[in-house]
């Protein structure tokens, strides 16, 4: 029965075995899903998919299996295509955008308004729109379309600019729970999880039965028994993290945010630092990732503190006019400290032993016309932010050589 | 569907996939694997199956050191070595030495019984692993006694997970797995009245606004999760603050946000 199902379930690369299809069977048997096509699909998929990163490939695997399933909001062919310019998307100025929304001040909006507006255009819509601020169409200031830039709204189609939208109409409820395509929290922790170096010396209490001791203490006690304890061995890698916190980097953050937090439910280091910068790593480093002047520490200081065996990851994606790495008058936010960008960077690389470059937009191969992200991988190993990206990266800062 | 079923009780509102879920892992005697963001009620839902069947919840609450064995049961070596050398009573009897674990308690019980297997993912990566067989088989073998203890009625088990590590196929296979989302606003709703029945409505409106504005703050750590908006309006109440204070003064909103950071941020963006 629906062995078609089983072999497309297959195709959609979810790893499903026979003892799984015939537990669903022994259900269907039984009557578990109650001749409905809702619960069956439930019913299969809590048989089937163990994992919340494969409940998209599920549904595709059920949509194209049962077709006829559709959800309410339906967005016409038409429509998608006014909106698919992604060509546009480099036209926008991200800040530009960020400005907008800032001007019209509106942070919270009521979702079922938009709804219930969302349905109205949907209705009498019949041309395309760009850059408006009432129909549905691409880079306007409406809660409607795509690349626009207001904070909450319905996306239709195309890129995500802001990652704040209530709901992504015309795309699948799970999508961003695939580990192909978006790196979720889980994923982070499990690469944080390599950084691990053992060691005993640490100020904790002794809870381990150490048998040698044991052994020793109770022949020097003439055969009675003396149980000797021993330190558990701690994880004693000590981790700094720098973060970039400018406006190239907004549309990466909430990435960031989960690789934060990421960083922070990982509690078996032994330390954990933060501090963010603009764009380059000048003479201070933030304390918050507004980057306010004031809210800051000396880099100098951070050296002297923190000792060169903690281990470094610098978030950024290394997009710097040439000035802003190489003169010294390059920061345009705060002081330089007489020092150029890129000497800062030197200093940094000479300072601490292990130093990573985690970069969430890196161009694939040789990209010579990036010319402060070619010269920055001359100094620092840099990954792309993927699951891949950060296993690799976790792996180099681990390595002794 | 026969025998017992699963439905949400007075203190607990499960959404209907949650309940299928339940009665399938009933019904096909399989595990049942619960996965989903902290505080949403993972734990809970063993004590509400428990309640809603009647009957009696054993919970193993699994720690970083937590290993197969010590589910099954434990040999107190040290104690017997003990006794020994001062020759105590019953050294001679290996079992006076045998303690049974929570999982050798629930088999060993003599009704069947409600089995929580609390945040599987904190243990050692191989732990689901060594529970393969014991879970597939519903028994196990003591070596030092040579006895078998094998469960007079399989027990419901319910497995929880944090997603902190991966757990190994072969034990995924075994299951049948519920993604717990975040609940919606309507079913938000009903979770806190049936916590408090006689909530205020504009409180809890103006609560669950600032909750979920809270929510969608993108540079939030930690994000609140239910039990903490269930405690939060539970301090509200008692605190007797009116429905009108709640977004301009945020009171008690150290339940809400823990982190130092965070109320920080929540004091600048919602002002």
């Amino acid at each position: 029965m629906f062995s078609n199902f089983f072999y497309t379930c297959k195709a959609k690369g979810l790893k499903i075995t026979l003892s799984e299809w015939l537990t669903l069977q022994e259900a269907l048997d039984k009557g578990l899903s109650g001749s409905s096509l809702t619960q069956f699909y439930y019913l299969a998929r809590m048989i089937l998919v163990k994992s919340e990163t494969d409940f998209d490939k599920f549904d595709l695997a059920f949509e194209e299996t049962f077709k006829g399933i559709q959800s309410e909001n339906e967005i016409s062919k038409n429509m998608m295509k006014w909106l698919d310019k992604s060509e546009l998307i480099d036209m926008v100025d991200e800040e530009e955008r960020y400005r907008m929304n800032e001007q019209d001040g509106i942070q919270f909006i009521d979702k079922e308004e938009v709804e219930a507006k969302f349905k109205e255009r949907l209705r009498d819509q019949d041309s395309e729109h760009n850059g408006g601020s009432f129909w549905i169409g691409s880079m306007g200031k409406t809660a409607f379309g795509n690349m626009g830039g207001f904070m909450g709204g319905i996306r239709v189609g195309g890129k995500t600019g802001y990652q704040s939208a209530f709901q992504v109409v015309g795309a699948r409820k799970y999508r961003d729970f695939r580990d192909d395509r978006m790196l979720d929290n889980r994923q982070f922790q499990l690469a944080f999880r390599k950084l691990r170096q053992f060691s005993t010396r640490l100020d904790i209490p002794k809870t381990e039965l150490d048998i040698d001791g044991t052994i020793d203490k109770t022949c020097n006690n003439g055969g009675y028994l003396q149980i000797v304890m021993d330190k558990p061995r701690k994880n004693s890698v000590k981790l700094l993290l720098l973060m970039d916190s400018g406006g190239t980097m907004i549309p990466f953050s909430s990435l960031l945010n989960e690789l934060f937090q990421a960083v922070h439910k990982s509690n078996h280091y032994k330390d954990v630092k933060t501090y963010y910068f603009h764009n380059c790593i000048y003479s201070k480093l933030y304390k918050t990732p507004e980057c306010e002047n004031g809210d800051w520490i000396d880099t100098e200081w951070m050296f002297r503190n923190l000792d060169s065996d903690y281990k470094v990851i610098v978030v950024g994606d290394a997009a710097m006019a040439p000035e802003e790495l190489y003169s010294t008058s390059g920061n345009y936010r705060g002081p330089n400290g007489g020092l150029a960008g890129w000497d800062w960077l030197q200093l940094l690389k000479r300072h601490y032993k292990k130093v990573v470059w985690l970069n969430p937009k890196m161009a694939p191969g040789h990209a010579p016309w990036r010319e402060a992200e070619t010269a920055i991988k001359e100094l620092f190993p840099m990954y792309k932010l993927t699951v891949d990206g950060l296993n690799q990266a976790m792996v180099k800062l681990m390595l002794n050589k | 569907m026969s025998g017992q079923q699963f439905n949400s009780t007075q203190d607990y509102v499960a959404s209907e996939q949650l309940m299928a879920g339940v009665n399938v892992a009933i019904a096909l005697q399989k595990p049942l694997l619960i996965k989903g963001e902290p505080g949403t009620g993972k734990t809970m839902l063993a004590e509400a199956v428990a309640k809603s069947l009647g009957k009696k919840l054993i919970i193993w609450n699994i720690k970083s050191t937590t290993k197969a064995q010590d589910g099954l049961y434990m040999y107190d070596t040290i104690q017997r070595l003990y006794d020994g050398q001062f020759g105590e009573e019953g050294v001679d009897d290996i079992a006076h030495y045998i303690k049974l674990g929570k999982l050798g308690e629930a088999f060993d019980a003599d009704e069947q019984v409600v089995l929580l297997i609390d945040e599987i993912d904190k243990a050692d990566l191989e732990f689901p692993n060594d529970l393969l067989w014991e879970l597939d088989q519903m028994e196990f073998y003591i070596h030092e006694t040579k006895r078998t203890v094998k469960a007079k009625h399989r027990p419901i088990v319910i497995i929880t997970s944090n997603a902190e590590k991966e757990l190994p196929d072969a034990f995924l296979r075994r299951c049948i797995f519920h993604y717990i989302d975040f609940p919606d606003e309507a079913l938000m709703e009903e979770i806190v009245r049936t916590h408090y029945p006689d909530v205020e409505d504009k409180l809890l409106e103006n609560a669950m606004e600032v909750f979920y504005g809270i929510r969608a703050l993108r540079d939030i750590r930690k994000k609140p999760s239910t039990s903490e908006l269930i405690d939060w309006i539970n301090a509200l109440q008692i605190g007797g603050i009116s429905a009108d204070e709640i977004r301009a003064k945020l009171p008690f909103v150290g339940v809400v946000v823990k982190k130092d950071e965070d109320l920080e941020t929540v004091r600048q963006k919602l002002d």
